[in-house]
């Protein structure tokens, strides 16, 4: 070889670099340096919620079949279920970005839509003390940095205040129903359980099985909770709930007049989910 | 027959043995003679109504079986081949997910009855043919019908959220802990005359298993008791899917595990497989609440997951089977 030849290949392997730096970089930052997605599609509740409350609900080109908060989420174009969505409904509305949450939404399809050249944002935050930083990040990603800042630090405000109040004691024995028959209950792992940690309740549900287990009616006698709440309201579950409450009537709670029928904000973990965790706080204190 | 005496006593005192066991045992034990009030409200409020209905729902599938094995002439045949079961899961999935509750806690219980009965007579009505039932009929009817309403259920299911998902799957698999005293004598009002009826027409039955011909010769009307045995049979069924969901396998199992112990004479066979299949799941549901307490399992997994196994180990070992 060549002096010739070997400064060739040397220009040759730098031009080469210089093209793979390029590429990458390109890359890179394209992933970055976003601007704000104009077509956003919402495959969660929670996020739908929560992008609404960032003022990017116009942005929304579609969402679940279970998106029902706020109202003009009815509205939106379906794309399917929480764990079914379908992808060509997806890939048809031809979104800048897609948010999805680490529960609800399966991991196969937002890799499925990342080999699709889609964007993808994920809403990780499982627990209410990760709320803020979720608010923040998803800002970040979609370009509405000043309104998750104030939504962030309002929720951050209110959970520093929950916990100042918890000094004074809140310590009692708390049974949260999700659905009566069979009786399920709010466990571990739960947004709900979540709350009641945070606001010192002692949930007699904590150490169970799963998230939402089915739960022993003789258990709950036993260990005969200070006060009990069904989820969903009363208009709803005050029918199914009858049977459960009258099997249920040797409790201190059901002696004492401590049922109460409260929101499903908590179900979700969102803008409106201080709001619950201060709606169990107000029963907590009476 | 000594043989035969104690096994007789062994089918009888196992399953009072076994209810009396599922009264005191659970998540924690109960002594019945030093029980403080709340472990005493336990007893009588909570776990002696659970235990008389899984008792009922035992004896109403295990009777059902051994019937059902009978008239259609197939060891296959079980309470749910017939779709009875998925008739009555398609109508209670449909009251949850729609939230019915125009009958208050009776709601779901009456609806999965009424689909219980609706599917029962659908089958009877494709079954029946030059004026009578015919068994091959009776048995791809149902796996027919069972099939569409299972489709029906399967495509519901698919388009239900999460939670009404969750909710369906714990009915269909059966639940138990909503046992109350008031809900035990429309239970015993079904099944009770349902295993009377069986009984009462046990030696028809003996002879329908022989073939109609002989039954006829022997002075039964194969056609008159085929449809009472069915009419016994769809009743039993309907109210133990009304009283605590679906139940696996009972209904298969119990009256071939009976008529290896004794025989297969229908007039043992069906008070037997009802002793078997009430002990059955007595055990399964005190197993079923009380491994993870305080969270609950569906009692109709249990049953499968102990029942298959012996069923399996019953097979190998015959050389013969009949029914």
């Amino acid at each position: 070889m060549t002096d010739l030849e070997r400064t060739f290949c040397g220009v040759v392997k730098l031009i080469f670099l210089f093209f793979l730096f390029t590429i990458y970089f390109s890359l890179f930052t394209a992933s970055y340096a976003v601007e704000p997605p104009k077509r956003i599609i919402s495959l969660a509740p929670a996020a739908t919620e929560m992008l609404f409350a960032l003022g990017l609900g116009d942005r929304i080109v579609g969402v679940t079949n279970f998106c029902d908060y706020p109202e003009e989420a009815r509205k939106k174009p379906k794309v399917g279920g929480m764990s079914n969505p379908s992808l060509e409904a997806v890939v048809s509305l031809k979104p800048d970005i897609v948010v999805l949450s680490v529960d609800g939404n399966p991991k196969e399809f937002e890799e499925r839509l990342r080999s699709m050249k889609i964007r993808t944002y994920v809403f990780y935050s499982k627990r209410i003390s990760e709320l803020p930083k979720g608010i923040r990040d998803m800002g970040v990603a979609l370009g509405a940095k000043e309104k998750a800042e104030a939504l962030a630090a309002d929720v951050e405000h209110r959970i520093n205040k929950l916990r100042e109040n918890k000094k004074t004691s809140l310590k009692k024995k708390v049974l949260f129903i999700i659905w009566p028959e069979p009786l399920m209950v709010a466990g571990p792992g739960s947004i709900t359980d979540d709350a009641l940690q945070m606001l010192g309740a002692d949930n007699i549900a904590a150490r169970t099985a799963s998230t939402y287990p089915k739960y022993s009616i003789e258990e709950v006698i036993r260990r005969a909770p200070e006060i009990i709440f069904i989820g969903k309201g009363q208009n709803s579950m005050n029918e199914v709930s009858e049977g459960l409450l009258r099997r249920l009537k040797s409790t201190p709670a059901a002696r004492n007049n401590k049922v109460f029928y409260v929101s499903d904000y908590l179900y979700r973990l969102g803008p409106r989910t201080l709001e619950g965790v201060e709606e169990l706080e107000g029963y907590l204190r009476q | 027959m000594k043989n035969m005496k104690l096994r007789t006593v062994l089918i009888i005192s196992v399953p009072i043995i076994i209810f009396g066991f599922s009264l005191i045992a659970g998540p924690r034990m109960i002594n019945p003679f030093v029980a403080d009030d709340i472990s005493r409200e336990i007893l009588f409020s909570i776990r002696a109504p659970r235990s008389i209905v899984a008792l009922l729902m035992g004896m109403a599938l295990g009777a059902s079986g051994a019937v059902l094995q009978g008239i259609l002439k197939n060891p296959l045949a079980d309470p749910y081949i017939l779709g009875i079961s998925s008739g009555a899961s398609l109508a209670a999935v449909v009251g949850i997910m729609a939230g019915a509750v125009f009958l208050g806690s009776f709601t779901i219980r009456v609806l999965s009855f009424s689909g219980a009965l609706i599917n029962g007579t659908m089958v009877g009505i494709m079954g029946w043919k030059r004026g009578g039932l015919w068994p091959e009929r009776l048995l791809l009817a149902g796996v027919g019908l069972s099939f569409f309403f299972s489709a029906l259920l399967m495509l519901l299911m698919s388009i239900s959220s999460d939670e009404g998902l969750r909710k369906a799957m714990l009915w269909i698999f059966g639940d138990l802990s909503m046992s109350e005293w008031s809900k035990i004598p429309y239970g015993l009002a079904f099944v009770l005359p349902g295993i009377l009826i069986a009984l009462l027409r046990a030696k028809a039955l003996n002879a329908l298993i022989l073939g109609d011909e002989f039954a006829h010769s022997l002075g039964f009307s194969p056609h008159r008791e085929r449809f009472i045995l069915f009419v016994a049979v769809g009743l039993m069924t309907a109210a133990s899917v009304s009283l605590g969901g679906m139940i696996g396998f009972i209904g298969l199992l119990v009256p071939h595990i009976i008529r290896s112990v004794i025989g297969s004479d229908s007039r043992l066979l069906v008070p037997f497989s009802a002793l078997g299949g009430g002990g059955l799941l007595c055990i399964a549901d005190l197993i079923s609440r009380s491994v993870l307490a305080p969270t609950e399992l569906p009692a109709g997994i249990v049953t499968a997951i102990i029942g298959s196994p012996y069923f399996l180990y019953l097979l190998r070992r015959k050389n013969v089977l009949s029914i």
